[in-house]
C-alpha cells in the first residue's frame, strides 16, 4: 500500500498544489493566511458542489453539462418565489430550488435513459430548453441586492465562527463550508458504502456487463441525473447568497468549464469508472487557487482562461494515455 | 438418463423468417463436461440464450433439475444455477477482484448497503472452493485475461451456479492457460458442477468433452460421445462434407528464375538475426514459430513498419529500402494483419469504402476529385471476383460475417496488385468451412503468379496450404523445410518445439 500512494494521482496533485502554494507565497508573503482561505472557501464551495455532482455523472460512464443552467434557473425561480410569496424563508428556497433541480434532473434521465440517447446530446439540449424556457416564461429581470430577500443575505453573511485580525475586525469561516462537507459526506456514504453507488463504479466500468447482470440501470441513472440537479440547486442557493445577485440572463459558462477542469484534474476519467472524491476536491482547490492567485505571480487574469484549457486538455491527455498504457500491459500479460 | 441436469425438449426460434433453431434436444448430466460445436451460425449462440432464459424459443421445453419451464425467463435460469460465461466476461475492470465477485450478490438480494467484509469473504470462498489464488483486492484490469477468467468462473460459482456455459473461452489466451483452464473445469466436475464448453478448436473439443453435440444449421446433428469421434468425423458431421486437403505442388523449375523477394541476413536487434531466405512468383511459403520467434516482427520488417538495423531487401533482384508502409505499397507488397478488426478494417465504413482504401489515389477523377462510378465499380468488381456475401458494396463492414470481414480485406490488398502478399494468421477465429474457403482463395492468388508468404500457429494449415517452410525460433531461422510433402505433423511440430528432424528432412 505505501508504494501504491505514489502511483495515485491525488499524490502528484497534492504535491503540485503544495509547490504552487509555497511559489505564491514567495512571491507575496500575504498569500498564506487564514483570512485567504476562508476567503477561498467561502467562494469556492458551490464550484466545489457542482464539481461533486459533475464527477459522480463521469464515473457512472456520463456526463452532464446542464448544471450551470440548472443552478441558475432553479435560483432565478426560488428568488422570485419568495419574493412573490413573502415568506422570507431559506429552507423554502431551497425546497423550492432543490424541487427544480430534481425536476430537471429528472427530465435529463428520461431521456437518456428510455431513448438512450448520448448523455453529452442530451444534457446540451436541455441546457439550452431550461435556459430558454426561464427566458421566455419567467423574465430576465435581474434582481439586485436592495430587492434580494434578507434570508439570501443572511446566509450569504453567516459565520461558523468569527476571527479578528489586527485592526480589530472580524473575518470568519463561511457557513457554506458545512454545506460543503454535507454533500462531501452524503456522497461518500453513497459511493462507498451503498450498492447503488458500487453499481454506478460497475456502470463506468462495463456498462454491457451491468446491464446483463440484471442491475436497474434505469433507476441508477435516475438516481445520478436527479442528484447531478439537486447538487446544482444547492449551488444556485450558495451562489445568489454569495454575490447578492441573481440575473435570469446570466449563464455560469466559466464555471462549467471550471468544474470540469477540476474534475478531470482530480484524476476522473472522462471514458467513466474511475476517480475519487479526494481528488475531485483536490482538483477544485488547484483550480480556485489558479482562478484568485495568479494576479499575485503577476500574471493577468486572463491567464486563467489559457490555463483552465490547458489542464482540460492535459488531464484529458493523460487518462488516454494511461488507458493506452494499460491495454499494452494487459496485452503483454495475455503474452505472458 | 435419470441424473439429468438440464434438458432441452425439441426447441424452435425463428427471426423474423429465419430458422435460427428447428427442434433441437440437448441434455446435460449433472457434472458432465458437454461441448457445443458447430460453424458461424449454426444457431449455438441462439441454442446458449434459450438455456440462459435470454431469448424466449417458438415452441419447446427446457427441464432444468426436474422443473419444466415453457417460457424460461433469464431470472429463472439464473435461479436455477444455470450461469452463461461470454466471451468478453462481462467483468468490471475498475473494480477490485473481490468486488466483481461478489456484486452481483448484493445487488440480487436488494440490499440498500455493501458490507465489505462480506465482500471479501464471498469472493475468498469461492476462489478457495476451485483452489486458485487471485490477489482480492487488486484491480481486474491489472490482470491478465486467463486470471479474469478465473474471476467469471469463481464469480459464476459463487451464485450458486449447477451449470457453467462457457462460450469460447479460450480464443483469447494462451495454450498454457488453456492446460490451466481445463483443471479447474475438472475440478468443478468434482463439485457436480456441469460445463457447457462451445469452442471452434476441435482438439480442445477432444481433450475436454465428455459428450459433443453438434450442430448444424440450426438442426441438432447428434451427440457424441467423444470417444466415438475423430477429428475427420467431426469436421464431417459439423460441415456435413469433406474437406479434402491437397499439397500445394509448385514446379521446382521455376525457383531457376529471380526471386520476387529476396532477404540478404537481415537483423534487428532482439527481433531477429541474420535471415536469409528467397520468394518466386506463385509460391506459397509458410513461415512459422512460437509467439516471440520473430516471425511477426520478420513480416512488419518487410512491410516497412519494422527497419531492420542491417541487411538487404531485394525485390526483383534490385536492393530497395522499405521505409514505411507506402514505400511497400508502391514496391507491391502487402500485409494482412492478424487482426483484422482493429488493423485491417474500418469497421463502420462500407465494404465498398474499405476495398477502394489502398488504391484511391489511381480513383480520381476530374480535378482529382473521388470518382464514385469508379469506385462503386472498383468495389463491386471485388465482391463478385472473392464472392463476398453481402447485399451490396453500400453496407457497413461490421455487419458481415467474420469470414466475410476477412475477404473484404484480402480484396483491398489484392485491389493494390501486390506481387508479394504477406498474411498474417489469415484463419482466427474463422470456422472450418470458411478456413476451407480462404484456403482456396489463397491458392488461386498463388496461381495468378502472387507470391504468398502465410504466417500461422496451426501446424495442419502450414502442410496443407504450402509448398516451402521456414521454422523460426528465437529469431533464428531454425529451419527450412522445401517440401511440405516430405514432412508430417508431428515431425513440423517437434522442429517447431525445438527438436531435430528425423534423417529424412534434414535438407
Amino acid at each position: 500500500m505505501n508504494t501504491r500512494i505514489f502511483r495515485r494521482n491525488e499524490f502528484y496533485l497534492l504535491a503540485v498544489i503544495v509547490v504552487f502554494c509555497l511559489g505564491i507565497t514567495i512571491v507575496s508573503p500575504a498569500f498564506l493566511t487564514v483570512e485567504n482561505l476562508f476567503d477561498l472557501i467561502r467562494s469556492s464551495s458551490g464550484m466545489a458542489i457542482l464539481a461533486v455532482g459533475f464527477f459522480v455523472v463521469l464515473l457512472s460512464g456520463g456526463t452532464d453539462i446542464s448544471f450551470p443552467a440548472v443552478a441558475i434557473v432553479s435560483q432565478y425561480i426560488a428568488v422570485n418565489a419568495i419574493i412573490a410569496l413573502g415568506i422570507d424563508n431559506l429552507w423554502l428556497a431551497f425546497a423550492i430550488s432543490s424541487a427544480i433541480g430534481i425536476a430537471f434532473g429528472a427530465v435529463n434521465a428520461f431521456f437518456i435513459s428510455f431513448f438512450k440517447i448520448p448523455t453529452l446530446i442530451v444534457t446540451l439540449a436541455t441546457m439550452n430548453i431550461f435556459h430558454g424556457l426561464l427566458l421566455e416564461f419567467v423574465g430576465t429581470k435581474a434582481i439586485n441586492a436592495g430587492q434580494l430577500p434578507n434570508c439570501f443575505k443572511t446566509f450569504g453573511l453567516t459565520d461558523l465562527f468569527t476571527l479578528a485580525r489586527a485592526d480589530g475586525s472580524t473575518y470568519g469561516l463561511s457557513v457554506f463550508f458545512v454545506v460543503l462537507v454535507l454533500v462531501l459526506l452524503v456522497t461518500w456514504v453513497i459511493l462507498r458504502h451503498t450498492v447503488l453507488g458500487r453499481v454506478i463504479y460497475a456502470m463506468g466500468g462495463n456498462m454491457e456487463a451491468a446491464k446483463r447482470s440484471g442491475f436497474n440501470i434505469k433507476r441508477a441513472q435516475f438516481f445520478i441525473y436527479c442528484y447531478v440537479g439537486f447538487l446544482a440547486s444547492v449551488m444556485g442557493i450558495i451562489h445568489v447568497s454569495l454575490i447578492r445577485y441573481s440575473n435570469a440572463t446570466y449563464i455560469i459558462d466559466s464555471e462549467l468549464l471550471h468544474v470540469i477542469a477540476a474534475v478531470v484534474l482530480g484524476g476522473a476519467s472522462i471514458l467513466g469508472g474511475a476517480g475519487t472524491l479526494t481528488g475531485t476536491i483536490l482538483g477544485v482547490i488547484m483550480i480556485s487557487i489558479l482562478e484568485k492567485n495568479l494576479v499575485l505571480l503577476g500574471l493577468s487574469s486572463y491567464w486563467q482562461q489559457f490555463f483552465v484549457g490547458l489542464i482540460i486538455v492535459l488531464g484529458v491527455s493523460v487518462t488516454h494515455i494511461q488507458k493506452r498504457i494499460q491495454n499494452r500491459r494487459s496485452l503483454a500479460l495475455v503474452r505472458e | 438418463m435419470t441424473d439429468a441436469f438440464l434438458e432441452v425438449r425439441s426447441i424452435s426460434k425463428a427471426y423474423e423468417g429465419v430458422q435460427a433453431l428447428k427442434d433441437v434436444s440437448i441434455t446435460i448430466g449433472r457434472g458432465e463436461i458437454h461441448c457445443l460445436v458447430g460453424e458461424n451460425g449454426s444457431g449455438k449462440s441462439t441454442l446458449i440464450k434459450c438455456i440462459g432464459g435470454v431469448v424466449t424459443p417458438d415452441s419447446g421445453q427446457v427441464v432444468i433439475g426436474g422443473r419444466v419451464f415453457e417460457r424460461l425467463q433469464a431470472i429463472d435460469a439464473i435461479r436455477e444455477g444455470i450461469q452463461v460465461i461470454y466471451q468478453d466476461l462481462s467483468l468490471y475492470p475498475n473494480i477490485t477482484v473481490a468486488e466483481n465477485i461478489s456484486l452481483n450478490q448484493f445487488v440480487e438480494r436488494r440490499a440498500s448497503f455493501i458490507n465489505w467484509k462480506e465482500v471479501r469473504a464471498i469472493a475468498a470462498q469461492g476462489l478457495a472452493e476451485i483452489g486458485e489464488d487471485i490477489p482480492l483486492d487488486e484491480n481486474v484490469q491489472n490482470l491478465s485475461v486467463a486470471k479474469r477468467q478465473i474471476v467469471a468462473i469463481t464469480r459464476c460459482l459463487t451464485h450458486g451456479a449447477k451449470l457453467i456455459i462457457m462460450d469460447e473461452a479460450t480464443s483469447a489466451i494462451t495454450r498454457d492457460d488453456v492446460n490451466h483452464l481445463f483443471t479447474v473445469i475438472a475440478r468443478l466436475k468434482q463439485k457436480g458442477i456441469s460445463t457447457l464448453f462451445i469452442s471452434h478448436k476441435l482438439s480442445e473439443v477432444f481433450e475436454i468433452a465428455e459428450m459433443v453435440t453438434i450442430i448444424r444449421d440450426g438442426r441438432k446433428v447428434g451427440d457424441y460421445p467423444t470417444a466415438e469421434l475423430d477429428d475427420q468425423k467431426l469436421t464431417f458431421l459439423m460441415t456435413g462434407r469433406n474437406v479434402q486437403y491437397t499439397p500445394y505442388q509448385f514446379p521446382a523449375e521455376k525457383r531457376k528464375e529471380t526471386p520476387v523477394l529476396e532477404a540478404r541476413s537481415l537483423s534487428r536487434r532482439g527481433h531477429f538475426q541474420n535471415l536469409s531466405f528467397s520468394l518466386w512468383p506463385g509460391e506459397i511459403l509458410g513461415l512459422t514459430g512460437l509467439i516471440g520467434s520473430g516471425r511477426t516482427e520478420l513480416a512488419l520488417s518487410l512491410f516497412g513498419l519494422n527497419r531492420p538495423d542491417s541487411g538487404q531487401i531485394l525485390l526483383n533482384g534490385k536492393s530497395v529500402r522499405i521505409r514505411s508502409p507506402r514505400d511497400a505499397v508502391r514496391f507491391g507488397i502487402g500485409y494482412l494483419p492478424e487482426d483484422r478488426l482493429t488493423q485491417g478494417l474500418f469497421i463502420g465504413q462500407s465494404i465498398g469504402d474499405n476495398i477502394v482504401i489502398t488504391i484511391v489515389r489511381k480513383l480520381l477523377g476530374f480535378l482529382r476529385l473521388l470518382d464514385p462510378a469508379r469506385m462503386k465499380k472498383t468495389g463491386e468488381e471485388w465482391i463478385a471476383d472473392l464472392k463476398i456475401k453481402a447485399p451490396s458494396a453500400r453496407v457497413p463492414a461490421w455487419s458481415l460475417s467474420g469470414c466475410n470481414q476477412q475477404r473484404v480485406v484480402l480484396a483491398k490488398w489484392l485491389a493494390t496488385d501486390p506481387k508479394v502478399f504477406i498474411l498474417d494468421g489469415p484463419t482466427i477465429g474463422v470456422d472450418i468451412a470458411s478456413k476451407s474457403n480462404i484456403h482456396e482463395i489463397i491458392r488461386s492468388l498463388a496461381e495468378r503468379g502472387i507470391a504468398i508468404i502465410l504466417i500461422s500457429d496451426e501446424i495442419p494449415e502450414i502442410l496443407h496450404s504450402c509448398n516451402r517452410v521456414l521454422v523460426m525460433g528465437e529469431g533464428q531461422l531454425k529451419k527450412e523445410i522445401p517440401d511440405t510433402a516430405d514432412v508430417d505433423e508431428a515431425e513440423l511440430l517437434a522442429v517447431v518445439g525445438g527438436k531435430l528432424l528425423s534423417g529424412a528432412v534434414r535438407a
